[in-house]
C-alpha cells in the first residue's frame, strides 16, 4: 500500500471517529437539554398569589401579613370582576325565559372557568377536593386558563370530506349587549393585578410532599422512595455478588456444573425487567409473604436479583484481574485462602467491584418494570427506615410514569412530571460521581 | 445464605404486618382519581394514617384482594365467577362496596365531524364492520379503534354492554389506562375510545350513545345507555370504628359526594 493511501484511510478513519463523538454528544444534548431546562420550570416559576396562600396555609411558610396584604390587594382587583358577574345575574332575571335558560347554561360554564383561574368564589363554602380550593398557581397555566376563558374553542365542520378545523370565537361575543360585556376586557386588562405573577424559586420540590394526586407540592415520597429502592437494591446484591464471584473465581472448579451455573448468570443479564417484575410478585409476595402487600423490601430484592448478574460478572473480571503475584507473595508470608482473600484480593479488587456497583445503582434507580408489581403506588406517604419492611412507597420512575399516562389532569401537571424526570436523571449522575470520586480515592489510597 | 436471608426478612416483615394506620389500595385506573382524592382527604383528618393507591387495572385489584396484598380492591366492575370463587377458597370473602356511578363515554377528536352514535354502531366499529368514518358521517378517514386492555374493569363493561360478546376486531389498539386512551384519542383525529366519565376533558369530544349525552345527569337516572356501578372491594365488611371502614363509607359523607362529584363522577347517593 502506498504511504499516501495509508495516510488518507488514517485521517478518514480518525475524521470517522470525531464524527460518531461528535454525533453522540449531540444526541446526549438533544436528549438532555430540554429534559432539564423543562425540569427546572417546576423550580423556578412565575408563581401567582394563588401559589403563596397554598404555601401558607398548607405548608405553614412565609410572612402571614405579607401574604395577607399580596391577597388583599389582589381581593381588591377581583372584586369589580365579581361585581359584574353578579350584576349580571341579577340583569339576567329579566331576560324572557328562552333567552335566560340560554345564558344560564353559559354563564355557569364560565363560572367554573373563572373558578379555577381565580380560586373559590368569595363567601363560597371551602370545596373539599385541594384542586379546587385553590386558583392557578403558575403564572403560564394560568394564561392558558385566561385563553380559555377570553376566547370559546370550537370546530367548524362545514367541510364534511374533512375533519373539522379550530376556530376560536372571543366569549364576549355571547354576551352583546349585556352587563358581562366589560367582564372580558377588564379581566384581561386586570388579571395579572388578580393574580400577582412573581418569579420564585421552589427548591422545596423536592423535599415537600404532594398535595391532592401531585395536584400541587413536591416529589419528595418519591424522591426518598427511589433511594431507599435503590439503596436496598445494593445492600442485598453486593454482598451476594461479591460472595458469588469470590466463589466463582476462587473456589469453584471447572466442572459442568459451574458451567451450567455460568451460563445461567450470562442469561439471567438478558431476562426482560418485567420478568423480574412478575417473578418478585409471584414469589416474595405471594409465595414467600415477605411482606403483607408490595413494599420497599420486596421491590429491593427483586432490583437486586435484576442488578445481581451485572455484579457477579464485573466483580469476577475485577478479582480476575488481580496479579497471581499478589497471591502468592500472600500465601508465601503463610496467609491461608480466605485470609488472602480478605486482605489482599479484595482490597486489590475494590475500584473495579465499585465500578459494578456504579452501573448497576443507576440501573436500579432508574428501573420501573421490577416495582410496578411489588413496590410502586401512585400516591402515599414518605416512609420511616423502618416501615421499608412492610409497606410500599412511590417511587420516580413509576410516578413519571403514572404522571404521563394514567393521570386524570396531565395536561395541567406537566411540570411536575418534567421536574420528576429531571430529579431522576440529576439523582442517578449524583450517585454515580460519588461512587466515581469514591473509586478515585480507593485507587489512589491503593497505589499510594 | 439469600434464604436464611429471606426468611429473616419474612419475619421481620410479618412482625409489622396487619398495621391498622396503613391501608392498601390497589386496582382500576378508572377508580384511581376517586381513592387518589378520598386518601388525600382521609390522611388530612388523620395525619397518623398512610394510605397508598395503586392504579394497575380492576383485574389486578380482584387478585390483590384473592392473594391478599391490599386491603381495599378498586374495581370498575363487579368481580367475576371464578375470582369469587378464588377469594373464598383462599377463605377471603369479597364485600362490594359502590363508591360512585360511572358512565363509559366514547371519546373521538373534537375535530371529528361525528356526534351521535347508537350502540350498535359502536359495535360495528370495534369489530371492525365499520373502518371508514364515511359510513357514518364523517370524512373520508380510516377509522384508529382504541380499546383498553382486557385486564381493564371499563374493558369488562364496555364488552359486556356494548359488544354483546362479539369479538373486537384484530386492528383495535390497546392501550394500558384510561389517561393513555385519552392521549391517544386527543392525538389521533381518527381515532375513536372510550373512558370513564371522570376522563372526559375538552381535548376529546364525548359523542352521544342513542342520542343521549355522557353526563351525571344521564348516568344518575339511567338514560345513558353504557353506565356502571364502581366498586371497592374489602375482605369481609371492615370492623366499625376502624380506618378501613370509615374510608369506604367515606363516599356517603356530604365531603366524600362532593369529591366524586368533583372529579367528574357520579355519587351514588345523587339520584
Amino acid at each position: 500500500m502506498r504511504l499516501s493511501t495509508r495516510r488518507m484511510l488514517d485521517r478518514s478513519f480518525s475524521g470517522l471517529g470525531f464524527f460518531a463523538v461528535g454525533l453522540m454528544a449531540a444526541s446526549l444534548i438533544v436528549i438532555l437539554a430540554p429534559m432539564f431546562v423543562r425540569g427546572l420550570d417546576a423550580f423556578v416559576f412565575k408563581a401567582t398569589v394563588e401559589h403563596r396562600r397554598l404555601m401558607l396555609e398548607r405548608f405553614g411558610r412565609g410572612n402571614r401579613a405579607v401574604v395577607d396584604k399580596d391577597l388583599e390587594a389582589a381581593r381588591i382587583a377581583r372584586e369589580p370582576l365579581y361585581r359584574i358577574l353578579a350584576e349580571f345575574k341579577e340583569e339576567m332575571e329579566g331576560f324572557d325565559p328562552d333567552r335566560r335558560r340560554m345564558f344560564r347554561t353559559s354563564v355557569r360554564e364560565l363560572e367554573t372557568l373563572v373558578q379555577s383561574l381565580l380560586g373559590p368564589f368569595p363567601g363560597e363554602p371551602t370545596p373539599a377536593l385541594i384542586r379546587r380550593q385553590y386558583g392557578q398557581t403558575r403564572w403560564d397555566q394560568a394564561q392558558l386558563k385566561l385563553q380559555e376563558i377570553l376566547y370559546v374553542e370550537s370546530y367548524d365542520y362545514s367541510d364534511a370530506t374533512r375533519m373539522g378545523t379550530k376556530v376560536y370565537t372571543p366569549r364576549q361575543a355571547l354576551y352583546e349587549g349585556t352587563r358581562l360585556h366589560g367582564f372580558f376586557p377588564y379581566l384581561e386588562k386586570h388579571v395579572e393585578a388578580m393574580l400577582r405573577p412573581r418569579t420564585t424559586l421552589y427548591w422545596r420540590f423536592l423535599f415537600d410532599s404532594s398535595l391532592d394526586a401531585h395536584f400541587f407540592g413536591g416529589i419528595w415520597p418519591e424522591m426518598l422512595g427511589t433511594l431507599y429502592l435503590t439503596i436496598g437494591a445494593m445492600l442485598f446484591a453486593v454482598p451476594m455478588g461479591v460472595i458469588a464471584a469470590i466463589y466463582l473465581v476462587e473456589y469453584a472448579k471447572d466442572t459442568g456444573l459451574i458451567q451450567l451455573l455460568r451460563t445461567c448468570i450470562s442469561s439471567l443479564a438478558g431476562v426482560p425487567s418485567i420478568v423480574f417484575g412478575l417473578f418478585g410478585l409471584a414469589f416474595f409476595i405471594n409465595t414467600l409473604h415477605v411482606s403483607s402487600s408490595k413494599s420497599v423490601l420486596a421491590g429491593a430484592i427483586t432490583l437486586a436479583l435484576l442488578v445481581l448478574p451485572t455484579v457477579i460478572r464485573a466483580s469476577e473480571e475485577a478479582i480476575r484481574a488481580v496479579p497471581l503475584t499478589y497471591r502468592e507473595a500472600a500465601l508465601s508470608l503463610g496467609a491461608g485462602k480466605w485470609h488472602t482473600i480478605v486482605s489482599v484480593i479484595l482490597p486489590a479488587a475494590l475500584p473495579g467491584i465499585l465500578t459494578s456497583i456504579v452501573i448497576s445503582m443507576g440501573r436500579a434507580a432508574g428501573e420501573t418494570a421490577p416495582i410496578i408489581f411489588t413496590a410502586a403506588v401512585s400516591v402515599g406517604k414518605p416512609l420511616k427506615v423502618w416501615e421499608t419492611l412492610s409497606k410500599p412507597t412511590p417511587a420516580l420512575p413509576w410516578n413519571i410514569y403514572n404522571l404521563a399516562t394514567e393521570h386524570e389532569a396531565v395536561d395541567q401537571i406537566r411540570h411536575v412530571q418534567y421536574g420528576m424526570v429531571f430529579t431522576l436523571v440529576a439523582l442517578v449522575l449524583l450517585l454515580n460521581i460519588t461512587a466515581i470520586i469514591l473509586r478515585a480515592r480507593v485507587s489512589t489510597k491503593l497505589r499510594g | 445464605m439469600l434464604r436464611t436471608l429471606i426468611l429473616a426478612c419474612a419475619l421481620i416483615g410479618t412482625a409489622f404486618a396487619g398495621d391498622p394506620s396503613t391501608l392498601v389500595l390497589d386496582g382500576s385506573t378508572t377508580v384511581g382519581p376517586i381513592a387518589k382524592a378520598f386518601a388525600e382527604y382521609y390522611m388530612q383528618n388523620n395525619p397518623d394514617v398512610n394510605i397508598t393507591v395503586s392504579e394497575s387495572g380492576s383485574g389486578n385489584g380482584a387478585k390483590s384482594i384473592v392473594n391478599g396484598t391490599c386491603d381495599i380492591a378498586n374495581m370498575s366492575r363487579f368481580m367475576k365467577h371464578e375470582e369469587f370463587k378464588a377469594a373464598t377458597d383462599a377463605g377471603r370473602m369479597p364485600t362490594a362496596h359502590v363508591v360512585a356511578m360511572d358512565g363509559i363515554a366514547v371519546v373521538v377528536h373534537p375535530a371529528n365531524p361525528v356526534k351521535d352514535l347508537t350502540v350498535d354502531k359502536i359495535r360495528d366499529i370495534y369489530t371492525g364492520a365499520i373502518t371508514n368514518w364515511k359510513d357514518i358521517g364523517g370524512p373520508n378517514k380510516k377509522i384508529i379503534v382504541v380499546s383498553r386492555d382486557t385486564n381493564s374493569g371499563t374493558y369488562e363493561t364496555f364488552e359486556t354492554l356494548v359488544m354483546n360478546k362479539q369479538k373486537m376486531a384484530g386492528s383495535v389498539e390497546y392501550v394500558g389506562s384510561n389517561g393513555a386512551a385519552r392521549q391517544r384519542v386527543q392525538s389521533t383525529d381518527a381515532a375513536i375510545g372510550y373512558v370513564g366519565l371522570g376522563f372526559v376533558d375538552n381535548t376529546v369530544k364525548a359523542v352521544t350513545v342513542n342520542g343521549v349525552a355522557a353526563t351525571p345527569q344521564t348516568v344518575a337516572s339511567g338514560t345513558y345507555a353504557v353506565a356502571r356501578p364502581l366498586f371497592m372491594f374489602t375482605n369481609g365488611y371492615p370492623k366499625l370504628g376502624s380506618h378501613l371502614h370509615a374510608f369506604v363509607t367515606l363516599h356517603l359523607t356530604a365531603k366524600g359526594q362532593e369529591m366524586v362529584e368533583g372529579i367528574g363522577f357520579v355519587p351514588v347517593t345523587a339520584y
